[in-house]
C-alpha cells in the first residue's frame, strides 16, 4: 500500500474532526462533539495503518525524521485523549488536542521525506530506545501542559465565581490535576531515560567532542521545564501563574527541538 | 381510535384543587382499573404528582371524556363545574405533544427539572403492570421516555442547578468530580445547611461531621446523616479531614478564619477545600477565598449561580421545543400509517380478487393467447388497479395523521363503505 493513502485519509478525517469539534464549541452542541470523536477515532485508525506501513517499509519505529516524529507524537497524544474521553468523558481537551494533532500530522504531510531503512551505523537498540522514549516523553509533556492549562482556566473561573468559556466542557479540577500529575511523573521518567540513551549512543558512536546544537539545547531546556513542572506539582504550587509560564516555555522548547530535527 | 388527556397542573389549578384531584399511590391501581373498565376506553395511564394530575386514555368513543371528567369531580367531591374551570382536555396530536413536553420538563414549574421524567416512567410501569395500556398508549409512552432522554442529552436542559443546595453540589463536582468517598463538615444546624449536606450525601458523599455549639443537637443531626458529631472547638483540626465545609450557624461572627484554613491546607497536600457559607451574618471570613486551594462561596454567590442557570435553561428550552415538534410529527405520521395499514391491505386484496376473476373471464372469452399476450393483459389490468388505488391510499394515510373534523365521517370508514369492505 502506498503510504500516502492512509496519511491523507487520516489528515482529512482529522480536519473534519477538528472543524466539527470547533463547531460544537460555537453552537454549544454536545452531539457535534460525539461526531468529532467518531471522526477522530476513524482518523486514528487510518493514522495507525500509516505508521504500520512505514514500520514495514523501513523496519524501525517511525521516529527518525521530523515527519515521522511529528506523526508519532500526534498519534500518542490522540490515543491518550481518546482514552480519557471514553473513560471520563473529558470533552474540553478536544478543543486543543484535535487542532494540535491535525497540525502535527499536517507537518508530516507537508514535509515530504523519504522513508528509508536506517543507515547501518544507526541500527542500534540504544538509538531506537532514545527516539522512542524521548518521543513518548514529549507526548506526555504536551498532555500535561494541556491539562495544566485547562486546570488553570477552570480554577480561575471557580475562584472568580464566573462561568468560564469552557465551564461545561472542562472536567473537574481533581481530574485535570491527576492527569497532569500522572503524565508529568511518567513522562519525566521516560523522557529522562530517552535523553540518557541518546547521550550513551552519542558517546558510543562519536569520536569527537559533542557540540550541542539548537535541537539538543531545546531538548535540555524542555527537560529542565519538565522537572520544574513536576516539582511544582509535588510541592503543591501548581496553581500559580509561574506554572503556566513554565508550561509555555516547555511547550515552546519542545516545538523548537522538534523543528530542529533533521533526518538523522 | 383516539387519544385524549384530561388533567390539571400547577398552571391551571391552585394547590387545594390539585391535592383533591390527585391520585395517591395507594389508590392508583383501583383508579386505573376503574377508568379502563369504562365503556369505550381501550387503554389508560395516570400521571399524578404534586404539580399535576393527568389521565391519558386511548378511546373508541370520544364521548367517554365526559365520563372521565365526571369521575374526577366525584372522586374529589367537587362540583363538576368547579373542576371544569381548572381542567384541560387535549386530543390526539396535542396529547402526544403535551406528554413529550411534560416528560422533558418543559411544562414543569422549574423548567428542565429531572424528577418528572422518573414520575412519567413510574406512571408507565404502574399502567403496564396492571395491563391497562393498549398498544397505542404503550408505544406513546415508550416514545415519550425516549424523547425525554433525547431532549436532555441533546440540549443539556437539566444540566445546571437551579436551587442553592444543588448549585453547591454542582460546584463540588466541578472541583472534585466524583463525590464518592469525600467528607463533609457541617458547621451549625441551620435548615439550609442541613438540606445542602443532604443533597451532597445523596450524590455519594461518604462521611458527614457535624459541629454545633449545642453538642446534643450535633449528635442528633449526625445520627440522621449516619455521621459523627464533633466538638465546636475542634473545628480547625477537622478542616484537615474534610473536603467540603458547610457553615450555617446563628453566630454573629466568623467561626472559620484564613489562618486556620491555610494551616489545614498545608497539611492536606494537593487536596482542595470547598467552603460554603450559607449563614447571614457570614460565618467564614471572606479572606479565606484568598488562600490557595480554598474555594469559598456564600449564599448570594450560590443564588446568583442558580438564577443564571434558570436563564440558561429557558434559553435551552427553545431548542427542546424544536426537537419535540419534530418528534411529534414523526410519531403521528408513524401512528397514522400503521392505523391505515389494515384498510389498505383489505382494499388491495378486494381489488386484486376482482381483477383476477375478471381477467379469467376475459381470457376465456378471447380464447388461446400467447404467453406474451397474457402477460400484457395482466400488466394492463394491474396498472389500472394501482392507478385506481393510488389516491384512496394517499388520502387514507393523510387523514389518519390529521384530527377528524367534528361530526365528519372518517375517510377510512367512507372508503370501506364505498369498496364494500367488512
Amino acid at each position: 500500500m502506498s503510504p500516502g493513502v492512509p496519511l491523507y485519509l487520516a489528515l482529512a478525517l482529522y480536519a473534519a474532526g477538528t472543524l466539527t469539534v470547533l463547531g460544537s464549541l460555537v453552537f454549544r452542541a454536545p452531539r457535534l462533539q460525539h461526531a468529532a470523536v467518531f471522526l477522530m477515532a476513524l482518523g486514528f485508525v487510518a493514522h495507525t495503518v500509516w505508521i504500520g506501513v512505514i514500520c514495514t517499509m523501513t523496519g524501525h519505529p517511525p521516529l527518525t525524521n521530523l515527519p515521522e516524529t511529528s506523526s508519532f507524537i500526534a498519534w500518542t497524544i490522540l490515543a491518550v485523549t481518546l482514552a480519557l474521553w471514553f473513560r471520563y468523558r473529558v470533552s474540553a481537551a478536544a478543543f486543543f488536542v484535535y487542532p494540535l494533532v491535525f497540525l502535527l500530522l499536517g507537518i508530516s504531510a507537508v514535509i515530504q521525506e523519504r522513508f528509508e531503512p536506517l543507515a547501518p551505523e544507526l541500527r542500534s537498540n540504544v538509538f531506537i530506545a532514545h527516539l522512542l522514549f524521548t518521543t513518548l516523553g514529549v507526548a506526555a509533556l504536551l498532555i500535561a501542559v494541556g491539562f495544566t492549562a485547562l486546570y488553570q482556566m477552570q480554577e480561575r473561573a471557580i475562584r472568580e465565581k464566573r462561568r468560564g468559556a469552557l465551564w461545561d466542557w472542562i472536567p473537574s479540577l481533581r481530574l485535570c490535576d491527576q492527569v497532569s500529575y500522572r503524565a508529568l511523573s511518567i513522562g519525566f521518567a521516560v523522557y529522562t531515560i530517552g535523553i540518557l540513551a541518546g547521550i550513551l549512543w552519542s558517546y558510543r558512536t562519536s569520536t569527537t567532542t559533542l557540540t550541542p546544537g539548537v535541537k539538543e539545547i531545546a531538548a535540555f531546556v524542555a527537560w529542565v521545564m519538565f522537572a520544574a513542572l513536576l516539582q511544582s506539582y509535588i510541592a503543591g504550587s501548581y496553581r500559580t501563574r509561574r506554572t503556566l509560564v513554565i508550561a509555555a516555555v516547555a511547550f515552546a522548547s519542545i516545538m523548537v527541538s522538534m523543528f530542529g530535527i533533521q533526518h538523522v | 381510535m383516539a387519544l385524549a388527556l384530561v388533567g390539571v397542573n400547577h398552571k391551571t389549578a391552585p394547590v387545594d384543587v390539585r391535592e383533591r384531584l390527585s391520585v395517591p399511590e395507594r389508590d392508583l391501581d383501583a383508579e386505573l382499573e376503574a377508568v379502563r373498565g369504562m365503556a369505550g376506553v381501550d387503554g389508560v395511564a395516570i400521571v399524578s404528582t404534586c404539580n399535576r394530575v393527568e389521565i391519558v386514555t386511548s378511546l373508541r368513543d370520544e364521548n367517554v371524556v365526559e365520563g372521565i371528567v365526571g369521575r374526577l369531580a366525584s372522586r374529589a367531591s367537587m362540583e363538576r363545574s368547579r373542576v371544569e374551570q381548572h381542567l384541560y382536555i387535549l386530543r390526539h396530536g396535542d396529547v402526544v405533544r403535551h406528554l413529550f413536553r411534560v416528560a422533558s420538563g418543559l411544562d414543569s414549574m422549574i423548567v428542565g427539572e429531572p424528577q418528572i421524567a422518573g414520575q412519567v416512567r413510574q406512571a408507565y410501569h404502574a399502567a403496564a403492570g396492571l395491563r391497562t395500556l393498549d398498544p397505542i398508549l404503550r408505544r406513546l409512552w415508550e416514545q415519550t421516555l425516549r424523547v425525554a432522554k433525547k431532549v436532555r442529552s441533546e440540549t443539556g436542559i437539566g444540566d445546571h442547578a437551579v436551587s442553592v443546595p444543588y448549585a453547591a453540589v454542582e460546584l463540588a463536582r466541578k472541583i472534585f468530580g466524583d463525590l464518592a468517598g469525600l467528607r463533609v463538615l457541617l458547621v451549625g444546624a441551620g435548615k439550609i445547611g442541613e438540606l445542602t449536606a443532604r443533597n451532597l450525601q445523596g450524590s455519594g458523599l461518604e462521611t458527614v461531621f457535624v459541629a454545633n455549639r449545642a453538642f446534643e443537637r450535633a449528635e442528633e443531626l449526625a445520627a440522621q446523616f449516619g455521621g459523627s458529631a464533633v466538638h465546636f472547638d475542634s473545628l480547625p483540626s477537622r478542616l484537615v479531614d474534610s473536603d467540603i465545609v458547610i457553615a450555617s450557624t446563628a453566630a454573629p461572627h466568623y467561626v472559620i478564619r484564613p489562618d486556620e484554613v491555610a494551616a489545614a491546607l498545608a497539611r492536606r497536600r494537593r487536596r482542595d477545600l470547598f467552603l460554603v457559607d450559607l449563614s447571614v451574618p457570614r460565618n467564614i471570613d471572606p479572606d479565606v477565598a484568598k488562600v490557595e486551594g480554598a474555594y469559598l462561596y456564600n449564599v448570594d454567590d450560590l443564588r446568583e449561580i442558580a438564577g443564571a442557570n434558570r436563564e440558561i435553561r429557558l434559553r435551552k428550552s427553545d431548542a427542546a421545543e424544536k426537537i419535540i415538534e419534530r418528534e411529534v410529527a414523526s410519531f403521528l405520521e408513524r401512528m397514522a400509517s400503521e392505523e391505515a395499514i389494515p384498510t389498505i391491505l383489505e382494499l388491495r386484496e378486494r381489488l386484486e380478487t376482482i381483477r383476477a376473476a375478471e381477467l379469467e373471464k376475459c381470457l376465456r372469452r378471447i380464447g388461446p393467447v400467447t404467453t406474451e399476450q397474457r402477460a400484457a393483459i395482466e400488466m394492463l389490468s394491474s396498472g389500472i388497479i394501482n392507478k385506481v388505488l393510488h389516491y384512496p391510499i394517499v388520502r387514507l394515510k393523510e387523514s389518519a395523521a390529521r384530527p377528524k373534523p367534528e361530526g365528519a365521517e372518517p375517510i377510512r370508514d367512507t372508503i370501506r363503505r364505498i369498496f364494500g369492505l367488512r
